[in-house]
């Protein structure tokens, strides 16, 4: 399908941020392998590779899965220097990790220093759906306020899981080519220091 | 085969050596044990491998530095690929983090103050012009900063900060449009906080007031705190600080003092390995000692001794100080075990050996050689009184059963011979064990004071001791104690096998002597007592045969064994032959032939020849003396037996029927023991002569001589004992019976025969000749003869005293009978007899006519033809003298 005989696919590297036990780990195993993990054990740094047919093309994605324990925050910055695209996990049922999320943007920003990374926004564990705390649209807000898409998934379910890192994917190499952004769920672009409620320094 | 496993994630990626890691992928192995292989960076993983599912493995990491690829291999797949890696790196460990391994505290980087950061990250400000210093690896020369900006500083919080400073320090590599997009960055940064403050108060009036209002109500809390804990917080937060600093300071004594502990430890631990050697040494002697591994414990010691020797240090001191008094004990040990006895002297050597390495002050070597030299004496002795004991056990036993004292075997008994046995053995196995031993003490090979003067005359002086209480011993058990010397009630047989034994015993002991190449003086003693031995064996096979012949008194059954060129013979002379010449040959056998290096038995002129000597002619005189006794003796009752001679007067009665029931008269016996005599004389004593010199005697000429003197008297009184007890009756009947007839006859009676006492003259001579000649055949002469002598003395006699013939008659008559006699008894005339004849012719007047002669001739032819038969008879087997 490739037009260039390509020896090698073209590499995506995804790095998975959010706090700890939002299930990134879940997302990522599930991406991977199909598979759920009910156990939760603190991740420090996990690394994964596979080839995935995207819109007829193989591609490589490289998953960093990073720790989400404040325990592992110093090590971040490296990690996040080699990243393409993010995949910013929150659980709906934990408002904390849905607020840490700022502070990853800010972090992923800081540290690319390119507005237009490739980058989605994930509300996970959409299964427990009773235990929402966070609400839809507080999580499509802020979506759109950074103007990144915003996938709801499960990992127990497999619910948008490929959806999420296919959305992902798609728009590095997108980018990767020079393409615009896909369009993003939010209606329109904001200017970057548009939310009156930031930046108080 | 299934496609190869691929692994396509691991987590954690990175890690220490031994990290828990969790390797997912596809085809990882169908099982656990379809799991062959799995390497992490290069390190071999697979021992702590766990397979979990076919896409999960949990292994531990390796000691790997470095980023590497994660290959799984299994049995259905193969080896496989990695598209995810591992990166191992070793961790520096603080003090005050956990490890479950030792790890060499490196020391830390010098920090300013002397404190380690706080964090591992240390605050950097963000840069005011919003641009990354990543990969800023070209940094400004410091100095050259300072010398530009004497007074300056590049850090944006202080008060003489120089932005050119930090421009250069910072930023001398980015592009000059990078700058101006910073420039406009910082501009904006501060216009937005400038125009932005009014507008912000503004916008926000009650959040400020709101604000004013909690900073009332925070002054109202700080006054309330002041009221409460009073206006100097100083002293206690001083009091916290001092206890933080004690609390830091016990955190790090103890971590301090842990760590020298660990120190101390370790300093330990490597002292220990260092000087194992030494440490171990003690347990290792005790080890070695009871493994009886000497050679190591001595090599050890010289190795310490070599090492430690003169330490200065306590603790080695000490433990040399233990080491000695075990190597002590062990001297002490190897002593008195080297000198016990029995020991083998191989054995004995390595310990004088091993001695002399541990530096024993004594001379081990010449104690082992005295103790050698006592245990030897002891051990003879032992022996000694061993079989003393036994001996008398066994005679106490024999004397209850009352066994003859003949019996008793003295010193041919089976004790005896253990006795010499063991002796011999004793020292010739001790001697061999000594003498070489003393020859390598001598040599120098073992140590101590070998050429101290007296050393070797003191050898010397125990050696030949020893070998004398042997010569000593083994005289009081061979050559002493009863047995009547002739080896009592033994048989030959069973004697010569004990002397031979005994004897071959004393040469083998006297052979190994002279193997060991001991003095002339030991060796001459043992020769000695060899030589005596066997002196001693000739003389008792030679006292053996002297009481055999002695005894042959009582053997004599005067069975008529042979008729001999000198009579008629009893087995005696052959049993004297044989008595001898088994003696000879004994002693030819055993004792004669000298063994190597020994003297000759019976060389000439020496005493043990002497000795031989008189036994054999005290032996051969013994037999003389038997002969005679058996000849000579005769029980009263047993007369002379007469019945032979038929004496008109005496008629025979019964009693001749006793004699003639009796199968050998004593006269018979007479006769048989001169033939006996003349044949020993003859045949037996030549016999002896060859068997000695057969048998390698020295010729017993002295011996012989004195025998055969002894035989011809005895031959001569045998003679004259038959010639008085025959002869003489014979002759007693001459005159009745001449004048028996003398009244019958006529006087002037023509002569017509002789009278009758001619006649019985000549029968009694016949008679004589006959019981003569039976026992002595052709010897049988001399007896005729004597007793013809004595008849004719009588005659001569009988003729002097009668009346003188008067009548022609009468003179014819007496011519006749003295002529008639001549020519019977012719051949049995001695000279003498003769002589008598002639002197009683002589009293008859010669005949005076020719008729008268011619009658005579005629009656003698008459009485010729008349008597043929009697003639032959007396004169068959006669002896041409
Ligand atoms: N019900 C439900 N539970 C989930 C879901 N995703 C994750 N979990 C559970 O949430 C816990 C944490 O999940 P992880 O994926 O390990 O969390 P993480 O974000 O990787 O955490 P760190 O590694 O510490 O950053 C686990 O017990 C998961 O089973 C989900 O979609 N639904
Ligand atoms: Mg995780």
């Amino acid at each position: 399908m490739s037009k260039k005989p390509a020896a090698a696919p073209t590499l995506h590297k995804v790095i998975m941020v959010g706090s700890g036990g939002v299930g990134k780990s879940a997302l990522t195993l599930q991406f991977m392998y199909d598979e759920f993990v009910e156990d939760y054990e603190p991740t420090k740094a996990d690394s994964y590779r596979k080839k995935v047919v995207l819109d007829g093309e193989e591609v490589q994605i490289d998953i960093l899965d990073t720790a989400g324990q404040e325990d592992y925050a110093a090590i971040r910055d490296n990690y996040f220097r080699s990243g393409e695209g993010f995949l910013c996990v929150f659980s709906i049922t934990e408002p904390e990790s849905f607020d840490a999320t700022q502070e990853f943007r800010e972090q992923i920003l800081r540290v690319k220093n390119d507005e237009n990374i490739p980058f989605l926004l994930v509300g996970n564990k959409s299964d427990l759906a009773d235990k929402r705390r966070v609400p839809l649209e507080a999580c499509r807000d802020r979506a759109r306020a950074w103007a990144v898409p915003y996938v709801e998934t499960s990992a127990k379910t497999r619910d948008n899981v490929d959806k999420a890192f296919l959305m992902l994917i798609r728009e590095m190499s997108r980018q990767k080519l020079g393409l615009p952004p896909a369009p993003s769920p939010a209606p329109a672009r904001r200017p970057r220091c548009a939310p009156p409620c930031c930046c108080l320094s | 085969m299934g496609p190869p496993p691929v692994v396509t994630g691991i987590s954690p990626k990175e890690g220490p050596p031994g990290t828990r890691v969790t390797i997912r992928g596809e085809f990882l192995g169908t099982s656990a044990i379809d799991l062959i292989g799995l390497k992490i960076c290069g390190c071999d993983c697979l021992l702590s491998a766990e397979w979990k599912s076919k896409n999960k493995i949990v292994a531990r990491s390796g000691p790997c530095k470095g980023r590497g690829d994660i290959i799984v291999t299994t049995k259905s797949g193969g080896e496989g690929t990695s598209t995810v890696q591992f990166r191992g790196y070793h961790e520096s460990i603080g003090p005050v983090k956990e490890s479950a391994v030792w790890v060499e505290e490196s020391i830390p980087p010098a920090m300013p103050w002397g404190r380690r950061p706080m964090s591992p990250v240390s605050y950097t400000p963000p840069d005011p012009l919003g641009l990354s210093t990543e990969g800023d690896d070209c940094k400004f020369p410091e100095e050259e900063l300072h010398e530009l900006f004497p007074d300056g500083s590049g850090k944006l919080s202080d008060e003489n900060f120089q932005p050119g400073w930090y421009l250069l320090e910072h930023h001398s590599n980015t592009s000059y449009e990078d700058l101006k997009a910073g420039m406009v960055f910082l501009q904006r940064k501060v216009e937005g906080q400038k125009e932005g403050q009014l507008s912000f108060l503004k916008a926000n009036t009650g959040a400020v007031m709101d604000q004013l209002d909690r900073l009332v109500l925070l002054k109202n809390m700080y006054e309330e705190d002041q009221r409460k804990n009073g206006k100097e917080p100083l002293p206690s937060l001083q009091a916290a600080i001092e206890d933080s600093i004690s609390l830091a300071d016990s955190l790090f004594s103890e971590i301090l003092s842990r760590k020298e502990n660990a120190d101390k430890t370790r300093e330990a631990l490597s002292l220990l390995t260092r000087h194992k050697f030494l440490f171990q040494l003690p347990s290792s002697i005790d080890r070695n000692i009871r493994k009886k591994e000497y050679d190591l414990v001595v090599n050890d010691y010289t190795r310490v001794k070599n090492l430690f020797g003169n330490t200065d240090i306590k603790l080695f001191q000490k433990i040399l100080a233990e080491i000695d008094k075990k190597i002590d004990d062990l001297k002490t040990r190897l002593y008195n075990r080297m000198k016990t006895m029995p020991i083998n002297v191989q054995e004995q050597t390595n310990y004088i050996r091993l001695l002399i390495s541990l530096n024993w002050e004594g001379d081990a070597a010449w104690t082992a050689i005295t103790s050698r030299k006592d245990y030897l004496m002891s051990l003879m002795n032992k022996v000694k009184d061993h079989f003393k004991k036994k001996e008398d056990q066994e005679n106490n036993e024999k004397g209850k059963r009352k066994v003859k004292e003949s019996e008793n075997e003295g010193s041919w008994s089976t004790t005896r011979m253990l006795w010499c046995g063991a002796a011999c053995g004793a020292l010739s196995t001790e001697l061999n064990a000594l003498w070489p031993l003393a020859r390598r003490y001598f040599a120098g090979e073992l140590g101590g004071q070998p050429s101290a003067s007296e050393r070797h005359d003191s050898l010397k002086e125990m050696i030949i001791a020893a070998v004398e209480l042997f010569s000593e011993h083994m005289r009081a058990c061979l050559l002493s104690g009863g047995g009547g010397g002739g080896g009592g009630g033994l048989p030959a047989d069973a004697m010569r096998a004990r002397l031979n034994a005994n004897l071959r015993d004393l040469r083998e002991t006297y052979d190994a002597l002279l193997k060991l190449d001991l003095p002339s003086q030991p060796l001459s003693i043992v020769e000695k007592v060899i030589f005596d031995y066997r002196v001693y064996g000739m003389t008792v096979f030679l006292q053996r045969a002297h009481k055999r012949v002695k005894g042959l008194a009582e053997k004599e059954t005067w069975k008529i064994e042979e008729f001999s060129d000198y009579g008629a013979i009893t087995n005696l002379p052959h049993l004297l032959q044989t008595y001898v010449t088994e003696a000879l040959s004994s002693i030819h056998k055993c004792v004669l032939i000298s063994g190597r290096r020994e003297g000759a038995l019976l060389a000439e002129g020496s005493e043990p020849a002497n000795a031989a000597q008189r036994h054999i002619q005290q032996i051969l005189l013994a037999f003389v003396a038997a002969l005679r006794q058996l000849a000579l003796h005769h029980d009263g009752d047993q007369d002379f037996n007469n019945t032979s001679l038929s004496v008109a007067l005496d008629q025979r009665l019964e009693e001749s029927q006793d004699a003639s029931r009796d199968t050998s008269s004593w006269q018979q016996r007479l006769l048989v023991a001169g033939a006996n005599a003349q044949y020993t004389r003859r045949v037996i004593l030549p016999a002896i002569a060859a068997a000695a010199n057969q048998y390698g005697f020295p010729n017993p000429t002295q011996a012989l001589q004195a025998t055969k003197d002894s035989l011809i008297s005895l031959e001569s009184t045998i003679a004259e004992t038959y010639l008085e007890h025959k002869g003489d009756p014979l002759v007693g009947t001459i005159e009745p019976s001449m004048y028996m007839g003398r009244h019958r006859t006529d006087a002037d009676a023509a002569v017509d025969d002789a009278r009758p006492y001619v006649y019985e003259i000549i029968n009694n001579l016949i008679a004589v000749h006959a019981e003569v000649d039976s026992v002595c055949g052709a010897a049988s002469s001399r007896y005729v003869r004597d007793i013809c002598e004595t008849v004719c003395e009588e005659l001569a006699r009988l003729a002097a005293c009668a009346p003188p013939v008067c009548t022609r008659a009468a003179a014819v008559q007496a011519r006749l009978e003295y002529t008639l006699l001549r020519r019977a008894a012719a051949d049995h005339l001695t000279r003498k007899a003769e002589n008598y004849l002639t002197e009683a012719l002589a009293t008859i007047p010669p005949l005076e006519n020719e008729e008268d002669k011619k009658r005579m001739e005629e009656l003698i032819a008459g009485f010729e033809k008349k008597m043929e038969l009697q003639l032959a008879s007396l004169n068959c087997n006669m002896e041409t003298v």
